[in-house]
């Protein structure tokens, strides 16, 4: 598999060279995926595929552009080739599109990263069907069930890349989830609902499918009998879950390209305590099945650990070699791989106790915020703090500051890591957070 | 790598949904984009492929040879292409093909799925093989022959995208940039990102419909940054149609760039509105985002038919006041979300989901249209031939309604009007929903006061239904390109409002005391 896609890409390259490319980058995908859905006592959707892609860069004469296609049929592919060749000169010459300097291909890790599970093509049709009715069981015995999804979602995914400066580079990883949604009865026309999902690359590093749905089942009740909660200026505990996505939009500007286009409020934080001194953001790609784990990036940088803030000191941002380039910036890896928050110690027992009263968010509801002045508003469901306690479920509310002033004022952080995420973080406590509701 | 876990992502959020604008205005780089020679042929599958009507009628009986209420093989070459000026150069394009065939199999409320994209007979063959374990009884009888449907006339065009060069599009970029740039000194950075893409599909049908269907798209969008007093904000707007290239003039251009430099400069001046509940008007064209996830969502038939939507047992019921009607209807010409054909072979049209206050009918696609035992309503779409269809939105909009927009804002005491939008996104089961407002404006004692920004609104679908007091007579349908995604699957859509008052939402803001 490996080889062929291996080949594949080099043939790309060869061919780009060959229609007047002076340097190319090649990528070819393969993957296998499997879901199974379950419906109120049985199976609904069954979908089983094997798709493959190339994707390809070209650079002629100081030019750049990008190519993707499903067709590889050989004739076919190369006259899209020798398109993309031509397209690319008809661009506007820019001196910083360089393909990756191969010096940073060097260092690259050996680490087995323990991302492939063999096991995963063998999981049969029974196997699928006997976790969905193991799923459905835990929540069609509910007397407020209306309806519960069951789903199970497998497969494997291979790429391999080449590069006219000497790249070759493989990655493979397997993955398997499953869990289940929950809708039941609430009051009036109102259904609660709520879901719950565990996933990794190993079968076997999967908890009981029974305990998973249980989760789901729980999340879901929960939420009878949600009601609007109040405008009130006073401290948020977000969740483990839900913290994970707010790192993420914290993140989102955290690039040269942010930065260099004048798109983002991590302009000039570098070496500066930018938050509370309670945060650590750390992006490591070495961590043995990690969900973002790998030996180098999508432009061949090998992989290194990569503190982003450490203790509330901004480190380094997410530079790639074009963006870099433009901004006078040493390129570090232009995307993400595990973003790791540093740990506290309280659980979330201890932290619900030191909140005392506040607001306790466990999922999120749109909202954006605005990559450069950090400004956002987010809506989202929870509970109620109350004497130290998770008290009655709200909904219905929005949360509106300023990014860069909410991570300054960050003041617990837990030691509950939620795992079924690239970002591994625990749950986090803000202090005097606005809250508008009823 | 990235692209898969973000599919599976959606497959988790099921009873959620979001809509959004195009990705890279949330800092993610854009995909996608070109053109050049190679002119894609009206009907590649017969001419590349030779997939002619006795090779699908193989692949159809294969598919079905294990039994189906119904099965349709959906075949699609979609070429797309893409370019970016920064920091005033044009020095990236992009291009990509999509082909494949989709082979769908449903029994009841059972679907089997499988797809390739290698449109040889042994790999189709295997693909409906797949496809077919689903089901467990005897063969059906697949067409010998299908009968081909007559072409649609919605997004007819002269030339298609794959005729036109880069050379054409490249002015366009550049003219963008320097208008942007003139119309104020504090602009910093302009960005300007186009895309086009020839889409045409094949849609064979087990009860022996051909269909074909070619749907241009094209986007330009234009991204400001400006910088006073060491002060930055950034702002943009953008277009979007199944159109061809004669669409962008010069007058709709500059429409738009004047759109993104004035919503970039006003927020130099905006405030975050007091929190809390007040009432919130919404601006004629875009803030039709409420129509999409107050109500649209809900109506999706795939939700109810499974009870999931707070709508489930509502159809008949009064939901609004008299004055409130609204559509779905793909037959718009040229709109981003039209569609001659739904992604089941159905002619797409025009769906009343509330006639006068009354909630009349669900979105459906065939499985739920069966199971009410409804004809379709052609909803039925799919982002391509990876994916099986489900009932989903195409252009969503309210009728007029008897009001005057000067009279709705003299009739607001203290609240805001809502103008433009990045995202929404709703909860199907408890109906609570939100969008994301980036401009608007305070309204105080009937007149408009101050320019506000970035505001979560959060409110309850069919509360806010019943909330809608009053509807002006200006409806529109908003120019920009919104992208639904359900279940892992984005569609194009458009939406579109009169101006209208709803009494009470809650308004995510500062200074609480």
């Amino acid at each position: 598999m490996s080889a062929d896609l291996q080949n594949r890409a080099a043939q790309a390259v060869e061919m780009a060279k060959a229609a007047g490319a002076d340097d190319a980058w090649a990528t070819a995908s393969q993957g296998r995926d499997v879901e199974f859905e379950f419906r109120d006592g049985s199976l609904e959707k069954v979908k089983d595929t094997t798709s493959r892609s190339l994707d390809i860069q070209i650079y002629a004469d100081d030019r750049y552009s990008n190519h993707q296609t499903t067709d590889l049929s050989p004739d076919r592919l190369e006259g899209f080739i020798a398109e993309a060749v031509a397209i690319t000169r008809a661009l506007e010459p820019d001196e910083h599109r360089q393909l990756t300097p191969a010096e940073l291909f060097s260092g690259r890790p050996t680490d087995d990263l323990d991302l492939v599970d063999s096991a995963v093509a063998d999981i049969s049709r029974d196997q699928r069907l006997a976790w969905c009715e193991s799923l459905d069981r835990v929540a069609t015995d509910h007397e407020r069930v209306i309806s519960a999804t069951a789903g199970v979602y497998d497969g494997t995914l291979n790429s391999a890349s080449a590069s006219s400066n000497g790249f070759v580079g493989s990655h493979a990883q397997t993955y398997c989830w499953y869990g289940s949604n929950i809708t039941l009865r609430d009051e009036g026309e109102k259904r609660a609902s709520g879901g719950w999902y565990a996933g990794g690359q190993h079968v076997d590093a999967l908890p009981a499918p029974s305990d998973v749905a249980r989760i789901g089942l729980d999340r879901a009740l929960a939420r009878l009998g949600s009601e609007k909660g109040p405008t009130v200026k006073t401290a948020m505990l977000v969740d483990a879950q839900a913290a994970g996505s707010l790192i993420g939009r914290l993140l989102r500007p955290a690039t040269a390209r942010s930065v260099q286009q004048g798109q983002s409020f991590w302009t000039d934080l570098v070496g500066t305590r930018a938050f509370s001194e309670k945060l650590t953001i750390v992006d490591d790609p070495l961590i043995p099945r990690g969900f973002g784990s790998r030996h180098f990036d999508s432009e061949g940088i090998s992989a290194r650990y990569l503190p982003i803030v450490e203790n509330g000191v901004v480190r380094n941002l997410y530079v790639d070699t074009y963006y870099g380039r433009k901004a006078g910036m040493k390129p570090t890896t232009g995307s993400a791989s595990n973003r790791v928050i540093g740990l506290g110690d309280h659980t979330l027992a201890a932290l619900l106790k030191e909140v005392g009263n506040g607001v306790y968010v466990t999922s999120w509801l749109g909202g954006n915020a605005d990559s450069t002045t950090g400004d956002f508003s987010l809506g989202l469901r929870g509970h109620m703090i109350e004497n130290g306690k998770i008290g009655r479920p709200v909904g219905e509310m929005n949360v509106t500051g300023n990014l860069k002033d909410l991570f300054s004022q960050l003041e617990l952080v837990g030691n509950d890591v939620h795992p079924y995420s690239q970002t591994l973080s625990p749950s986090l406590v803000f202090g005097g957070v606005d809250f508008s509701g009823a | 790598m990235a692209i898969k876990r973000r599919e599976f992502l959606g497959h988790m959020a099921l009873g959620s949904a979001v809509l959004t604008m195009p990705a890279f205005l949330q800092g993610c780089g854009v995909q996608n984009a070109t053109a050049v020679s190679q002119a894609t042929p009206e009907n590649p599958f017969m001419t590349w492929f030779g997939v002619d009507q006795a090779t699908a009628a193989r692949v159809m009986s294969e598919l079905t040879a294990r039994g189906a209420d119904a099965s349709d093989l959906y075949f699609q070459h979609s070429r797309s292409n893409s370019l970016r000026l920064e920091d005033g150069i044009v020095s990236s394009a992009s291009s990509g093909i999509q082909q494949g065939v989709g082979l769908r199999v449903v029994i009841g409320e059972q679907t089997g799925y499988a797809f390739t994209e290698d449109l040889t007979m042994p790999s189709m063959l295997a693909a409906a093989r797949t496809a077919s374990a689903i089901a467990s009884g005897s063969a059906v009888a697949a067409p010998q022959a299908f009968n081909p449907q007559g072409t649609g006339d919605l997004y007819t065009t002269t030339v298609p995208w794959s005729d036109v060069g880069i050379d054409q599009k490249l002015p366009v970029l550049k003219f963008v940039e320097e208008k942007a740039k003139a119309m104020d000194p504090a602009i910093d950075k302009v960005a300007v990102y186009w895309s086009d893409a020839d889409e045409r599909v094949m849609i064979a049908t087990l009860d022996g419909k051909l269909v074909t269907d070619h749907r241009p798209m094209t986007r330009l969008t234009v991204v400001v940054t400006a910088k006073r007093d060491g002060e930055v904000q950034t702002g943009y707007s953008n277009i979007a149609a199944r159109e061809e290239f004669d669409w962008y003039s010069e007058e709709r251009i500059l429409t738009m760039v004047k759109e993104a430099v004035d919503r970039t400069m006003i927020q130099f001046e905006a405030i975050r509105p007091p929190a809390g509940e007040m009432p919130v008007i919404l601006a004629s064209g875009a803030s039709g985002i409420l129509l999409h996830e107050a109500i649209g969502h809900g109506m999706e038939a795939d939700f109810n038919r499974k009870g999931t939507s707070i709508y489930s047992d509502m159809i008949g019921k009064k939901v609004a006041e008299p004055f409130v009607t609204v559509v779905d209807q793909a037959s718009i010409p040229r709109e981003r979300g039209a569609l001659n054909y739904d992604d089941e072979g159905n002619k797409a049209g025009r769906t009343v989901m509330v006639e006068n206050g009354i909630l009349k009918s669900y979105l459906h696609d065939q499985i739920s249209a069966k199971q009410y035992g409804l004809g379709p309503t052609g909803s039925g779409r799919r982002q391509s031939y990876k994916y099986s269809p489900m009932p989903r939105m195409s252009c969503t909009f309210m009728e007029d309604g008897p009001h005057t927009k000067e009279e709705i804002i003299a009739a607001v005491d203290h609240g805001i009007i809502c103008e433009t939008y990045t995202n929404g996104q709703v909860q199907i089961g408890a109906g609570d929903y939100t969008f994301y407002v980036k401009n608007g404006w305070l309204v105080e004692k009937g007149k408009i006061t101050a320019p506000i920004k970035d505001v979560n609104i959060i409110g309850n679908g069919p509360e806010s239904l019943k909330r809608i007091t009053m509807v002006a007579n200006d409806a529109r349908l908003d120019t920009g390109g919104w992208t639904c995604g359900k279940n892992g699957q984005s569609v194009p859509v458009s939406q579109g409002i009169p101006t209208v008052l709803v009494s009470n939402m809650t308004v995510g803001g500062e200074n609480v005391s």
